[in-house]
Parts: C-alpha cells; sequence; structure tokens
C-alpha cells in the first residue's frame, strides 16, 4: 500500500497554534487532539496507525509542516509491528519535517517491533530553521519476547540552517553482529532520542545509556536496554540531566 | 597474464603499527569492554572486533575512501569542512569524536613530513584538526598517489588492529590468537574497503552512515572512567 499523509500547522494571530492543513491516509491517521493555547503549550496531533502496518510492500510518507513559533506534539499511539506482508519486497516508512524560525516539534511515536520476516526500512528528515526546537525520539524492539528480528534500516537525518547535526543509519544485522559488545551488545530494545534546543547539556554516561552532545549543536541519547519499561525509565533519566529536560513534554505521560 | 596487485609504500607506512601517529593510545572502546567483563578472552575479542569493523571500521572506511577520492581529483578546500562536518554528523559521542581527532593530530604531524601535499594543507586550515580517516585519506589520495580503496583498507584495518594489541597489554592475551582474530576477518575487511571506494565519490552529505550504538557507550563510559581512574588507553 502506497500511502502519503500531511500535516501543517501555524500560529494564529491569537498566538495559538492551529492545524492549517490535515491529511489522513489510510494506514496513517492523523487526529487532532487539542488546539496549543500559550496556557496549555502546543497543538496535539496523534498518529494512529493500522493495528497491522507496516506491512511488507507497504510504503508509507508522512509530510510535517511547522510555521513559525508554532509548537506542535505529534505521538503514536500503540506500538507498531513491522511484520511481512503479502506484498512484494519489504515496507518502508518515511517521514519528513520542516520547522520554520522559533517552532517547535515534538515527535514522540511508541515503540517499532520488528518480528521474524518483517524487512523494514524508516527515514527520518528534519529541517529546522537557525532558530526552531525540536525532539524525536525512537524505540526499536529487535523481535517479541524469544524471536528473532527480520531486516531493519533506520536513518535519520537532521540538519539546522543546511549544516547537517546528525546523520545517524543503523541496522542491528545478523544475530553475531547483534550480539557483539562493539555494536549492541545483545541488547533487544535500541531507544534514541535527540533534542535540538536552546540549551544544549554536558555529556553523561551509565553503563547503559549516554547523553551526548552533538559537534555541531543538540544531543543524542542513547539507550540500549532489555526492555522497554527499562528504556523509558533510561530516557527519563536522561532527561533529568538536560537542561531543557523541562519544557519538553515528559517521557511516558499520555498526551 | 595480469599484473599483480601492487601496495603504495605509504599504504604499508599507514597501517604499521609503528606508525608514529598515536593510535597507539587508543583501545577503541576494548579497554571499557574489559572493565565491564564482557571481553576476557580471545573467543570474545574476535566478537568485539567483528562488531567495530562493521560499525566504526565501515564508517571510518567510507569516509578515508571520500577523502583520497576528493584529494586525488583536486576539491576546493571548503570540500574539506563539509567532509568534516558530515563526519562530525555521523558521530554522535563527543569521546569517539576526541579520539579521531587526537589519532588525526598525531598521523598529520608524522604525515606531512612523509607526504607533504596542498590537500594536507587546506585540510588543516579548513578543519584546525583534522578527523583521523579524512587524514589517513589525503595523505594516500593526494601525496602518495593510493586509491580509495587502499585509504579504506588501512582505516578498517586500524579499527581492529589498534583493540587486538590494546586486548593483549590488557588481559595478556596471547598476540598470535590477537593476531589470528584480526587476519580472520580478512573478508570482511576487504568488502568493507571495497564498498566504502564504491561511494567514495559521493556528495559528503550522502555518503553512508554504519552506527554502533554499544561502542557509543563504551566509548562514553571510558572518557567517565578515564577522568575519576587510572586508564591505560586514552579511548
Amino acid at each position: 500500500m502506497k500511502s502519503v499523509a500531511s500535516l501543517t500547522v501555524e500560529l494564529d494571530g491569537a498566538g495559538n497554534t492551529v492545524v492549517r492543513q490535515l491529511r489522513s491516509m489510510a494506514p496513517l491517521t492523523l487526529v487532532p487532539r487539542r488546539r496549543g493555547t500559550p496556557a496549555t503549550g502546543g497543538a496535539v496531533v496523534h498518529l494512529v496507525g493500522s493495528a497491522t502496518s507496516p506491512l511488507g510492500g507497504d510504503d508509507l510518507t508522512l509530510r510535517v509542516r511547522v510555521g513559525a513559533g508554532a509548537r506542535l506534539l505529534l505521538r503514536g499511539i500503540a506500538a507498531s509491528l513491522a511484520l511481512p506482508g503479502h506484498g512484494p519486497g519489504g515496507s518502508r516508512g518515511s517521514i519528513s519535517v520542516d520547522v520554520e524560525e522559533g517552532g517547535t516539534v515534538e515527535y514522540l511515536p511508541e515503540p517499532t517491533v520488528v518480528t521474524s520476516r518483517a524487512e523494514h526500512r524508516a527515514d527520518l528528515s528534519v529541517r529546522l530553521a537557525d532558530s526552531a526546537r525540536a525532539c524525536f525520539r525512537e524505540t526499536l524492539v529487535l523481535g517479541r519476547t524469544g524471536e528473532t528480528p527480520g531486516g531493519l534500516v533506520t536513518s535519520t537525518s537532521l540538519e539546522r540552517a543546511g549544516r547537517p547535526l546528525l546523520r545517524h543509519t543503523f541496522e542491528p544485522g545478523r544475530q553475531r553482529l547483534r550480539a557483539s559488545h562493539a555494536h549492541l551488545g545483545g541488547a533487544r530494545v535500541l531507544a534514541n532520542e535527540v533534542v535540538v534546543w536552546d540549551r544544549d547539556p554536558e555529556p553523561r554516561s551509565e553503563v547503559d545509556w549516554a547523553l551526548q552532545p552533538l559537534a555541531g549543536g543538540g544531543s543524542l541519547t542513547t539507550v540500549l536496554t532489555a526492555d522497554t519499561v527499562t528504556a523509558r525509565r533510561r530516557l527519563a533519566e536522561a532527561r533529568a540531566v538536560h537542561p531543557a529536560g523541562d519544557d519538553l513534554t515528559p517521557v511516558g505521560t499520555a498526551g | 597474464m595480469t599484473a599483480m596487485p601492487t601496495v603504495s609504500l605509504a599504504t604499508l607506512a599507514l597501517a604499521d603499527s609503528r606508525f608514529p601517529g598515536g593510535g597507539h593510545a587508543h583501545s577503541g572502546g576494548l579497554e571499557e569492554a574489559v572493565h565491564r567483563g564482557t571481553v576476557s578472552g580471545p573467543e570474545q575479542l574476535a566478537e568485539f572486533l567483528h562488531g567495530r569493523l562493521h560499525g566504526a571500521g565501515a564508517q571510518t572506511a567510507v569516509f578515508a575512501a571520500a577523502a583520497a577520492h576528493a584529494a586525488a581529483r583536486g576539491v576546493r578546500p571548503d570540500h574539506w569542512s563539509l567532509l568534516d562536518a558530515e563526519l562530525e554528523a555521523r558521530t554522535p559521542s563527543p569521546a569517539q569524536r576526541a579520539a579521531s581527532r587526537a589519532q588525526g593530530r598525531g598521523t598529520l604531524r608524522s604525515g606531512r613530513a612523509a607526504w607533504p601535499s596542498r590537500a594536507l594543507d587546506e585540510l588543516l586550515a579548513t578543519t584546525g584538526s583534522p578527523h583521523h580517516p579524512i587524514v589517513v585519506g589525503v595523505l594516500l589520495g593526494a601525496g602518495a598517489s593510493a586509491s580509495p580503496t587502499d585509504a579504506a583498507s588501512v582505516v578498517a584495518y586500524l579499527s581492529v588492529s589498534g583493540p587486538a594489541s590494546a586486548a593483549v597489554r590488557l588481559l595478556g592475551l596471547d598476540p598470535f590468537a590477537a593476531n589470528a582474530a584480526v587476519t580472520a576477518l580478512r573478508a570482511d575487511t576487504e568488502r568493507i574497503a571495497a564498498e566504502a571506494a564504491r561511494t567514495a565519490g559521493h556528495r559528503p552529505e550522502n555518503l553512508p552512515g554504519a552506527s554502533s550504538p554499544a561502542l557509543d557507550l563504551l566509548a562514553e563510559q571510558h572518557q567517565r572512567h578515564h577522568r575519576e581512574e587510572v586508564r591505560l588507553f586514552a579511548s
């Protein structure tokens, strides 16, 4: 199934963030939940994927634009399962996000579970204006409990004012590579959170997570754990030492 | 009859552990892995090196090949800052960026005396403190006229040979076993170098990336412990 969904939020004259344009296309459904006001914060839109996507053969694209000064929280509702499908080839999900000056976006999807015969590719491309702020989270679960995961490639490209801040391509690879302590160390869950805000953190590291300031600004939190509950806890620990942590939507809070 | 492939002296010299580039001071995360108890013998070392080659090794091979290609075709000086920024964006761990620049500085000092070139001067002028794989690529591509594959092979090899010799020092491993763990990766190393050469002419933003999250965590933890206690290696 080929599907293109899009969303644009902008600031209105009263300083509220409003949804200007929204197009859902099955299996990507966008549900506006709250208008953004100066008192409540940003607009909230839920991304509701169908339970059986992405399937092999699916090509799902989401385009998001956040206008100058607007604030958007885009969040997932349930974990998605990357499954083998009846269609040829793997599944692919592409998200592109543009944020204009002074705009803010938070993208907080639920985990993606890579099942045994999946061949999934996820691309995220983010372009930020110089004063834009952003938080993007990704949680990958390599197989359901006891299951060997299929193929997966995730790629994140994040630019600010045309300069690269993060180009992150990750492939869990085969069992031998996943077990290597120089690659995944046998972890089943990988969580990443990139935060580009007006303040950057100092490096902070523990055994299974690290908060890493990026060379060009912003930071990346990397978490490797055995389960999603622990991964969420580690993301929250990294948030707690990030100087902009209080400005962000809390980890694990329903929107 | 086809000619045997020749290896330039510069390629051999840069891959030699006695090349005075400062690589001996780095364990590539191995010291932290030893500290954690996840690498304690030759079998675990082999698995560690396999992972390291496919992540950090592949990533550095891509940039060494791209730098060799760029130096050989004669790019404008601003190309070096683009290449530098793209490598930085693919290296989220500040400890790994610092280790790469430290080894770049050492290699540049020695390499400049051996293989001076305009490209090398321009790399230094635009980036200040260039990254190791880019320095190796420029030394081989400009001054010594070796191929992008050679440059990729050198850094892919160094990505595992350094940690292997660190394992000998840290664990008292049999040097023959440690060396065998490196040479067992021959096919993977050659494939990674050939793949890196295939993308060497791509625009910097389109160069492939290969992240290794566990290695990032090891590098960051090493950096922290290095400040708090005595460590043998800088990274």
